[in-house]
């Protein structure tokens, strides 16, 4: 007995099932099989953490009053951001029509619906109430809220997302190009309106201004593209689908973008660290020092510094390190450095209060250790995301749509030419985009991956 | 060159909606008079929010209160701190935790007692050894000033300030946290999300989030809680519990719409101002002897 699901014939028997399973399992090459144990293995940690957050789990947080926003706020500013960034950096294709950006289409929009879905998830575990926060949102808003605000675009552009990558892989492009623009609109609003709910707050000197929500944007691109970074150099290296216009345009096109926002962050980190120096604003010059000297020195000058900044920005530079290999390695350096950057600034609002705190005065400093759960959610949120992503790059047909080639939506409407890719695999014989057709790598899937992971699914 | 002539005739197009750069611009332009309009709704929303919270009944909005002839539109409730009466007894923390639930933790109060200590180059000392809670010990009169350098050194008094434009309200993205007409910041612990978003929000750290094992005095867990001048004994005309207990009466309580209280007198009489002026929360909790830029 099965059932017949995608063109595919399913088993429902419990011992077919497994069978099956074996099989393909023992069809998987070695380096995707450890790849995928660890991964589950992460991702089950990540679900005792998850269950144990579950309320009533509060006691399992290492948050005080002084220090009400831990790690898992950060985490969730990652993801939100990330998500935002990548969609940020695709539409620089989709939208606008510029050539070299038109192949991070698909796994843009796949990655940027995992980041939210992550992100989400992370928040409802720091939440106590995340049902009644839905509820609340609905029955009794509060649009004087930047975290209203916040839930609202964020809620927007889970929408849009989803219904950009259905009708993605459904042919569904008129309603794809109208879910692209809608995205990438909303991708610009939320990061900024997410910056809102740290910079309104005037009992905050470190996060207050102005200047937070368009900080946040910058770092919302720059995880977005380092992202993406690490999966096209992925792609490259395991020849996966679309591989050859990954090699010719998306990867010289990440480099650039990266190139580009990682200047842009230098000038943002060192602005944002000579402001709290000057004067003595209290909350502001206290969590600068924290940053500089304090608790916070170690993570902002190895980590946010160092291994974010300094070192991407030459790997980028190097002749010898602009390769793929190298995009890769600054990418993964620079997805760390943007994790340590909120998670120095979700901190650095906190560590000096300017007042006392339900009674408390932190002297020097507040301090802050995450728990071991809250830690394990982060491991799992990344690990799932990872396994989630790697399973949709393998199974779905990731090569791009001749209506992605086409382009141009708002842009010139200028196609990816033989001319414009040198293996000329994208601009092969196109067939009828309202058929749905890939191109010619069959089902998105290029022959090499049959040796990676063509075999498990 | 046309658009034609630089796609090439071979290339098919997919069927897509014809958008250009000029009316996406165009649609970016209307974006922004909807969102400023959305926002200026927002501030109306809110205050008729604030009305339909005005116009239902006491026990509606706070169910302890069981004086059904209370009227809290008829009600100014204030505090007037006295410094310079404040023996740092800490009976007021004490008194707070036995009425309100509170948690015996040290680091978790609605009220604490802060020594201040203000040296003669006119930096101010604050320090706060469990809240104040047993009284503030002899040895921390003076922490980290040396005597000979002490200009003036007194207790002050905390509590929520019962913000008339409070942070907390209009940042809790469910309208959980909100003010009484009589001028009392509530929260709705069945709405509260546990977002901590007006924990970080208060610029006099005034609240905290109720921690494992606890609950409010409602028995709810998990939710933020806050000083509410008791308004389970003001909306029956008892004072808050740190008020009845203070031996030497620093904290003044009472009705600005009474001429005669206490709290009015002082207010008129006494040099009060209020903390953090700057920020534009409009306190109603306010101060005698501050000195120097203890905020």
């Amino acid at each position: 007995m099965s059932v017949r699901l995608a063109d595919r014939e399913l088993p429902t028997d419990p011992r077919e099932i497994a069978r099956a399973m074996r099989r393909r399992v023992e069809a998987t090459p070695r380096p995707l099989r450890i790849w995928y144990t660890v991964l589950l293995v992460l991702c089950a940690v990540g679900a005792v953490g998850a269950v144990l957050c579950l309320p009533p789990g509060w006691e399992v947080l290492g948050t005080r009053p002084t220090f009400e926003w831990g790690i898992l706020i950060s985490a969730y500013v990652f993801f939100a951001i990330t998500t935002s960034g990548l969609c940020l950096a695709s539409s620089l294709g989709t939208v606008f029509g510029i050539e070299m950006f038109i192949p991070l289409e698909k796994r843009h929009a796949i990655l940027a619906l995992l980041c939210l879905v992550t992100a989400f998830g992370v928040i409802a575990l720091d939440l106590q109430y995340p049902v009644r926060m839905v509820l609340g949102a609905v029955l009794s808003p509060s649009p004087l809220s930047p975290m209203w605000w916040m839930g609202v675009f964020y809620g927007a552009y889970l929408v849009f997302l989803i219904v950009e990558v259905t009708s993605m892989f459904t042919g569904r492009w008129q309603i794809h190009r109208v879910a692209c623009v809608l995205s990438s609109i909303t991708a610009i609003i939320a990061p900024t309106t997410l910056g809102a709910v740290f910079g309104v707050l005037s009992s905050r000197p470190y996060w207050h201004g102005a200047f937070t929500p368009p900080a946040m944007m910058a770092a919302a691109l720059l995880s977005g593209v380092a992202l993406l970074g690490i999966v096209f150099a992925c792609v490259h290296r395991f020849r996966l689908a679309g591989f050859e216009r990954v090699g010719a345009l998306a990867i010289p096109a990440i480099r650039l973008l990266l190139t580009i926002i990682l200047a842009v962050t230098v000038l943002v980190v060192g602005w944002d660290t000579a402001w709290g120096l000057y004067g003595d604003v209290p909350g502001l010059s206290d969590a600068t020092a924290a940053i500089l000297v304090g608790p916070l020195a170690l993570p902002f000058w190895i980590v946010r510094v160092f291994l974010g900044l300094v070192v991407p920005l030459v790997l980028l530079a190097l002749p010898r390190t602009r390769t793929p290999a190298g995009l890769f390695a600054a990418s993964c350096l620079v997805f760390v450095g943007v994790f340590a950057d909120r998670a120095i600034f979700v901190s650095a609002g906190q560590v000096a209060p300017a007042t006392a705190v339900a009674g408390v005065l932190p002297a020097p400093f507040a301090t802050y250790v995450p728990s071991l759960v809250e830690i394990s959610v982060v491991v799992g949120a990344l690990a799932f995301l990872a396994l989630v992503y790697t399973i949709a790059e393998l199974h779905l047909p990731m090569g791009e749509h001749q209506g992605h080639l086409a382009g141009a939506f708002l842009g010139s409407g200028t196609p990816v030419t033989a001319a414009g890719v040198a293996a000329g695999t994208a601009a092969g014989p196109a067939t009828s985009p309202a058929a749905g057709a890939e191109e010619p790598a069959a089902g998105g899937r290029s022959a090499p991956l049959a040796d990676i992971g063509g075999g498990v699914l | 060159m046309s658009e034609s002539d630089t796609t090439g005739a071979s290339e098919p197009r997919s069927p897509h909606v014809t958008l250009s750069r000029r009316r996406v611009l165009q649609l970016g332009l209307a974006a922004v008079p909807a969102i400023c309009g959305a926002r200026l709704a927002a501030g109306v929303l809110a205050t008729s929010d604030d009305a339909v919270r005005a116009a239902e009944p006491a026990a509606a909005v706070e169910p302890a209160a069981a004086d059904a002839t209370y009227d809290p539109s008829a009600h100014d409730w204030a505090f007037v701190m006295d410094t310079t009466t404040c023996i740092g007894c800490g009976r007021c923390v004490e008194a707070c935790k036995l009425e309100n639930h509170v948690p015996a933790d040290p680091e978790l109060n609605r009220t604490w007692v802060e020594l201040h200590v203000l040296a003669k180059d006119w930096t101010v000392t604050v320090s706060s050894p469990a809240g104040g809670e047993g009284g503030v010990p002899a040895q921390a009169t003076v922490p980290a000033v040396p005597e000979a350098a002490v200009r003036n050194a007194y207790f002050v008094p905390r509590t929520c300030m019962q913000c008339e434009n409070p942070p907390c309200t209009w940042v809790c993205p469910v309208s959980a946290t909100y003010r009484t007409p009589d001028g009392v910041v509530l929260v709705d612990e069945k709405r509260c999300i546990g977002c901590g978003y007006c924990v970080v929000a208060c610029p006099y750290g005034a609240r905290y989030m109720v921690p494992a094992g606890e609950t409010t005095p409602k028995g709810v867990a998990g939710v933020v809680d806050k000083c509410t001048f008791c308004y389970h004994r003001i909306t029956r005309g008892m004072l808050p519990a740190c008020a009845e207990v203070c031996p030497v009466n620093a904290r003044i309580f009472g009705d600005r719409n009474d001429p005669n209280s206490a709290v009015s007198i002082a207010i008129d009489q006494k040099r009060v101002r209020a903390m953090k002026p700057a920020l534009g929360t409009r306190p109603r909790v306010f101060y005698t002897g501050l000195e120097g830029e203890v905020d």
